[in-house]
């Protein structure tokens, strides 16, 4: 047969006479975007994504529909091309009500798909539940336990009654996995390249765990006897028990990941040395300094800082602390350190906290567990000067505050009673108020105006040509644990691309989010949130031995049961959010298009048999109607209306099941959005 | 079969099943039928229709919800028509629409308890020049005020009751808007039998501000165009003919002035409109009727294309596209059957030329028809109308019959042994349905969505089938340039565009109405020589062409030649013949927002560029509108214009944009006053107005107080009144019946 040529963005394709442009773009390996093209059915030209430019031709042609003919030159990525398939996709998502990731999974620095892990636990399916974990989080047992889990603060549960208790979930389904053998995914062939990690906390493990698994050779050095960073020394026992982690630490590195101790940089290694070995470098070295607590008599004997004692701890020393405690500050360092300082042995231990207890940024339970174990809590309270007596701290004088306006981060400010003061009789004073990096030793490295590591935020790039730098030590200083293993996964992708010699930042990925309000959850029964069982506080505070008893298997599957399952089924397969994230599209602008206009809002219902429909979440490409027409040949459902009310509906207005529905399920399949969902376990029935 | 229990009697539509033989094709017409037996369409009727016409029920609701025409619930005994047209809009229909609201308690959908009436507001009824206006069950009521309509409501409910009396015969839809049908009625009344003159009825010329307007012939000889004319000087009119003494009838004469309405015009497409009974095929044939055909039969049918070609006509639809290369691309195509279809879904609200011919001239595009069906070798021909027009649709199913009688129409047409017929489709409200390839979808009974194209409908049109579309203008040129030869259409007009066109003038326009001229001729010489100029003495501020699909024209463009590609370069275009002529109260952003909201509820749906992008502009706008712009706006507007007009499938969508651009283009500054000072410089956008009681002018004469319909105005009498703001419904009723100037817009 007679072959016909077709120049396409430069590179001369062939065909056969009758093909479409589509056609011939896609078996050469050039992707045309679209939303309502389906070889099965007629051409339709609705989705108007797959719009090209051709030379000679004043207007865009619509690839899927165009037959080509011999010599035609086409442009399919012209600038009036993308603009005019940017704004086809920005008017989509302006009428588009759907989540395409939970509330839980886009508070999650990390991004771990938590309402995939939580459906699989709801199935009985802890394997599948870590397999996801892993996809995002390397450690879960370890962070299941400490995570603030900020994904509770997004769930929409809450709404309901409670959040889900998605962290606790996430250990019960990761120690089911470790005690049934662990589970690691498979590792890509070697590259042959070297990458070297500074630092073998959350953020340099997690970097480890993601470069290793692209075959790529991971060397970690940390100045810490063992490995885990803050996880292992900032973390009390009680917490988090260290056989714990050291299973997680022993699954990384039995993916070949070297690990060096006690490496020193300025001491082993100068960084230049070290960098040299290495194809890439991460740093991930976190801040392991503690703020000091700025008051006079900060120098005495028995004045230290959070970080430092719980280090201390850690190693095995005995820290003097004497009978009386106070601890200085409102975080999880704080907490942390009044109940070690409880489990030492001390009579009488304060949290001494300039703000109210609302205001604190420590958990809740951990500050409600502190209390169960005897610490005495001073609120609107401040050093104002810690008095000594032979070198050695005697008392703490307190400052009494009261609540002002509120500040930038919008809690009340602090301000001091005048001339009001209160003393308490102490013999040690811990100021759990900050941390901070050191980052002595690494020359060249570009810092901020904090004085820590600059870093690209979304390439994670550093001022030195391959070296990359996340978690505390950079940016914005510390955080929490789950915020460096995120920008450790992501730093890793780039990574992995720069030794491929590609340099492209990582890039946020562009999510359409639903719009909800409580009215839309009025239906649900309430179902109280399942109640983690602990030691008795008698018992407990007495020892290091974990606090926490974990969910039993009844308990833990009801608990993953409450799940509402909000972002899409389809996430994975979506063919409208993959075309969104070709172009680098702006929420604000889609905000904006929208306004307050008019959308088609998410109602499911369920007409189709086994098929449940969204209509939030309908591009209406018409592929359900024309497949049921034109393959099945039944007409079941038809748009409704015109214009932009247009919407797609099973019959007359009827609201029973439709009889005519052979449950092939075509129409389903053929749909490239969440909006067609089949519902196995009904399919079943 | 599916079973209900409600009381829908089905066997009313056996015959209707019949009659179109139960044919998928015709389901749009079978569930019009369905509709004026039931009122609506019950549920059970769109199952019955389903399983009769092998469709799915889905399916025929998804026709049935496309077309506006269609309703799913009962409809009281009168149904008002409230035109949403250009002209009416900017004469005022807000406040028409305000006044039925007020009076029956009714929105747009809705019925009154007593289940008389319906509104439902609609597309352009095509009555522009009697702007505002208004159809209840078929008749058109026209220039409408607020009070006017409340009387016609009040008529209605006395009728109703048994005490009113009101007659009506067909005359043009202007005509007998403006009493026409009453003046023919009361002439024939005064007819004695001694009388030798007759009363004939004439369709429209297209002077519809002078409505009702009574010529008198002797012979073919014009004697005297009396206009304005009423029932009352219909006695007078008799005796001055009895005694051939017209000078008592001086009054009524047309002026010199309006005369040149007509003078400066060059009739071809109407040459026949308000000279001949459009209901008699015998007055067509009396003017040259049918001898086109005659001439056409005897030549070959690429002889009748080349005289096309030589005439230079261009599609009159809008698009200006050569139609010979049409006509020869369909008469090439391969395939047994071809379709000639006339576009009469004369959609865009502001023209009514269509109409017009259609009413005043339906053998003119009979002929038309023929000529161009017997050069494409087309085996039948169909009309699809717009189901507004029910005069046209009368006087076009009329000139049917007539032509079929005399063997112009059905098997071997003057005896050459070509045969072809002439069929009706009837659209159902849909202003896409004017693309051609939606137009198609429609007349095979489906929802009314663009095709891609290609293939082109010379290739596969309707039944999939070879089809050539063109405009009832188009076809009404045909059997002039036959009649006179291609070479005689092509001397008039320019380089680039040949021959005449149509307009439908209306808006702020002395002398609005249809104006046939010369291709060359200016912007000027139309608004100002033909029509007068600007109506009380306001300032010329800029012309509308193309409908939604055109743009606005600044007055500093007046000297623009209607010249396909000279009104391109402007940003608008020719169109089918709108033109709406603005003064300096009329707000460009407001009528960017009219044009825009018309083609967002008229978008079928289909392509997401038209669907979500016009209703997208059309919010921007309204929020402009509203005084809620904000800084950007103008630029997103912008954008979203270029890529609909690149991305949209269909003509619908790819010219949307265009009275958006135009404005900004023209008017920025206007658009930058709504965002940034909040003001409307027009004093149109209600939300921006103030309106305040000048303290000085004010008389406390109390008629300002009496008006307002909300009861915000107060003073003591003789002493100066306030407007409390914070009730104000800026509605401006005040403002007109100020005698003493004293209220102030800003």
């Amino acid at each position: 047969m007679k072959k016909i040529k077709v120049t396409i963005n430069g590179q001369v394709c062939t065909g056969t006479p009758g093909q479409t442009l589509l056609q011939i773009a896609e078996a050469n390996g050039i992707q045309i975007p679209n939303l309502c093209h389906n070889s099965e059915l007629k051409h339709y030209g609705g989705c108007s994504l797959c719009v090209v430019e051709a030379e000679n031709s004043p207007k865009l042609l619509r690839a899927c529909a165009t037959i080509a003919t011999d010599g035609m030159v086409i442009n399919t990525e012209s600038e009036r091309v993308v603009r005019t398939r940017k704004t086809s996709i920005e008017l989509l998502m302006s009428d588009h009500d759907g989540d395409c990731r939970g509330p839980c999974v886009l508070k999650c620095p990390a991004s771990v798909n938590a309402q995939g892990y939580i459906q699989a636990i709801a199935r009985g399916d802890d394997k599948e539940a870590v397999r996801i974990l892993k996809e995002r989080l390397p450690i879960p047992a370890s962070i299941g336990r400490v995570c603030p889990h900020p994904c509770e603060g997004g769930c929409r549960r809450q709404m309901v009654e409670e959040s889900i208790s998605i962290s606790y979930l996430k250990y019960f389904a990761a120690d089911n996995v470790i005690k049934a053998g662990g589970y690691l995914p498979a590792k890509a062939a070697s590259t042959g390249k070297r990458v070297g990690i500074i630092g073998g906390g959350p953020g340099g493990l997690t970097a480890a765990y993601y470069l290793s698994l692209k075959g790529h050779r991971i060397t970690i050095v940390d100045a810490m006897p063992q490995m885990g960073g803050m996880l292992r020394y900032g973390i009390p026992e009680y917490r988090l028990p260290k056989a714990v982690l050291d299973e997680e630490i022993a699954e990384i590195a039995s993916l070949g990941v070297e690990m060096k101790n006690n490496y020193r940089i300025g001491v082993d290694a100068s960084f230049e040395e070290f960098k040299s070995k290495y194809d890439a470098v991460v740093l991930a070295i976190g801040a392991w300094s503690s703020m000091p607590v700025g008051c006079p008599g900060e120098e005495l004997e028995g004045v230290m800082g959070g970080i430092d004692f719980l280090q201390r701890v850690a190693l095995g020393q005995k820290p003097d602390i004497g009978d009386k405690v106070a601890v200085v500050g409102g975080g999880n360092t704080a907490m942390d350190a009044c109940r070690t300082a409880v489990r030492l042995g001390a009579k009488e231990v304060y949290v001494v906290y300039r703000r109210t207890e609302k205001e604190m940024p420590a958990e809740q339970i951990e500050i409600d567990e502190a209390r169960e174990e005897g610490v005495v809590f001073k609120f609107l309270t401040n050093p104002a000067e810690i008095v000594g007596e032979n070198g050695k701290v005697k008392e703490i004088k307190l400052q009494v505050m009261e609540l002002g306006e509120p500040d930038e981060s919008g809690r009340r400010r602090p301000v001091p009673v005048e001339g009001k003061f209160e003393v308490l009789p102490v013999s040690c004073v811990i100021a759990a108020i900050g941390q901070k990096a050191n980052v002595a030793g690494f020359k060249g490295v570009e810092l901020n105006r904090k004085g820590i590591i600059a870093a690209d935020e979304t390439s994670y790039r550093t001022s030195m040509e391959g070296v990359f730098a996340v978690g505390d030590a950079t940016n914005n200083g510390a955080s929490i644990a789950i915020e460096a293993i995120g920008e450790a996964r992501r730093c890793s992708k780039v990574v992995d691309l720069y030794l491929n010699g590609v340099e492209v930042p990582y890039r946020k990925t562009y999510l359409s989010v639903k719009q909800v309000t409580p009215e839309y959850f009025k239906g649900y029964i309430k179902l109280p949130r399942a109640k983690m069982p602990t030691r008795d506080p008698e018992e407990r505070k007495h020892d290091f031995q974990e606090i926490n008893l974990g969910f039993s298997e009844a308990q833990a599957r009801a608990e993953a049961s409450r799940c509402l399952d909000c972002g899409c089924h389809d996430f994975e397969e979506c063919k409208l959010i993959r075309c969104a994230n070709l172009y680098e599209l702006q929420p604000q602008r889609i905000e904006r298009l929208r306004g307050d206009g008019k959308i088609h809002p998410s109602y499911k219902e369920k007409r189709l048999v086994a098929i449940e429909r969204d209509q939030g979440k309908c591009i209406l490409c018409g592929q359900c109607v024309r497949i049921c027409d034109e393959v099945v040949g039944k007409g079941i459902i038809d748009l409704v209306g015109r214009g932009f009310e247009t919407a797609i509906k099973p019959e007359f207005l009827k609201s029973d099941a439709i009889k005519g529905c052979v449950d092939c399920l075509k129409c389903a399949q053929a749909c490239p959005t969440g909006t067609l969902r089949i519902r196995e376990n009904e399919l079943e029935d | 079969m599916t079973e209900f229990k409600s009381g829908v009697d089905l066997s009313l539509m056996e015959g209707v099943l019949r009659q179109y033989q139960e044919d998928s094709t015709s389901l749009i017409m079978i569930l019009q039928q369905a509709q004026a037996i039931y009122g609506y369409l019950p549920q059970e009727v769109i199952y019955h229709v389903a399983e009769r016409t092998g469709n799915s029920p889905a399916k025929v609701m998804g026709v049935a919800t496309f077309y506006s025409y269609f309703r799913l619930k009962p409809m009281g005994t009168y149904q008002i028509m409230l035109c949403e047209g250009t002209a009416c809009h900017v004469n005022g229909a807000e406040r028409i629409r305000a006044a039925i609201t007020q009076e029956l308690g009714i929105h747009n959908g809705e019925t009154t308890e007593d289940g008389m009436f319906t509104l439902n507001e609609v597309a352009c009824l095509g009555c522009c020049s009697l702007a505002p206006v208004m159809m209840i069950n078929g008749d058109t009521y026209g220039n409408l005020t607020p009070e006017k309509t409340i009387n016609i409501l009040r008529e209605l409910r006395k009728r109703e009751a048994g005490d009113g009396i009101r007659i009506l015969v067909g005359q043009g839809s202007c005509g007998v808007s403006a009493g026409a049908s009453r003046v023919a009625k009361v002439l024939a009344g005064h007819q004695a039998a001694t009388d030798s003159f007759t009363v004939e009825k004439t369709g429209c010329i297209g002077m519809c501000y002078l409505e009702p307007i009574v010529d008198i012939y002797e012979g073919d000889k014009l004697l005297h165009r009396l206009v304005r004319v009423t029932e009352t000087d219909a006695l007078g009119i008799v005796e001055a003919v009895r005694s051939k003494d017209f000078s008592k009838l001086e009054a009524m004469f047309i002026s010199d002035e309006d005369a040149r309405f007509l003078k400066k015009q060059k009739r071809v497409a109407l040459s026949h409109c308000g000279i001949i009974d459009p209901t008699s095929i015998d007055d067509y044939i009396n003017h040259d009727g049918y001898q086109a055909l005659d001439k056409a039969l005897r030549m070959t049918p690429e002889e009748v294309i080349e005289e096309i070609k030589v005439s230079g006509l261009a599609g009159r639809g809008g698009a200006g596209f050569p139609t010979w290369f049409k006509w020869n691309a369909a008469r090439q195509a391969e395939g047994e059957n071809k379709h000639l279809i006339c576009n009469a879904d004369e959609g865009d609200p502001g023209a009514f030329m269509d109409r017009a011919v259609i009413e005043s001239d339906p053998h003119t595009l009979i002929e038309g028809m023929l000529i161009g069906a017997y050069a494409i070798g087309a085996k039948d021909m169909y009309v699809y109308i717009r189901a507004e027009y029910p005069l046209a649709v009368d006087h076009l199913g009329q000139a049917i019959e007539q032509a079929r009688a005399r063997g112009l129409l059905g098997e071997n047409i003057l005896g050459t042994g070509f045969s072809c017929d002439l069929h009706i489709k009837i659209g159902a409200g849909a202003f896409v349905c004017g693309e051609e390839t939606a137009l198609i979808e429609s007349m095979e009974g489906k929802r009314g969505m663009p095709r891609l194209k290609p293939p082109f409908p010379a290739q596969s049109g309707y039944l999939n089938e070879p089809s050539n579309i063109n405009n009832v203008e188009t076809f009404a040129n045909v059997a002039w340039i036959i009649r006179n030869g291609g070479a005689a259409f092509a001397a008039m007009g320019t380089e680039n565009s040949k021959g005449t066109k149509v307009f439908a003038l209306t808006g702020k326009v002395q002398r609005g109405g249809l104006v046939e001229v010369p291709m060359g001729n200016s912007l000027k010489d139309v608004i100002f020589d033909i029509a007068g100029g600007i109506k009380n003495g306001r300032k010329y501020k800029a012309v509308q062409m193309g409908g939604p699909s055109g743009g606005c024209i600044p007055a500093e463009l007046v000297e623009t030649p209607i010249d396909y590609k000279a009104l391109s370069a402007t940003g608008a275009i020719m169109g089918s013949g709108g033109m709406v002529v603005m003064d300096d109260t009329t707000c460009m952003v407001n009528i960017a927002r009219f044009f825009l909201d018309f083609t967002a509820r008229e978008s079928c749906g289909k392509c997401v560029p038209c669907r979500i992008g016009t209703t997208r502009m059309k919010e921007i706008l309204d929020r402009i509108c509203e005084g809620k712009g904000q800084e950007g706006d103008i630029e997103m507007l912008e954008e979203l214009c270029v890529s609909i007009k690149d991305g949209a499938l269909c003509g619908l969508g790819q010219t949307a944009p265009n009275p958006v651009l135009t404005t900004i283009r023209y008017f920025r500054d206007e658009y930058e006053a709504h965002i940034r000072d909040k003001k409307c410089p027009a004093c149109e956008c209600s939300a921006l107005l103030t309106i305040k009681i000048d303290p000085v002018n004010c008389k406390g004469c109390t008629l300002c107080a009496r008006k307002c319909p909300v009861e915000c105005i107060s003073g003591e009498r003789k002493e100066p009144h306030v407007i409390n703001q914070d009730a104000c419904i800026k509605c401006k009723q005040c403002v007109s019946s100020c005698k003493f100037d004293a209220i102030i817009v800003e």
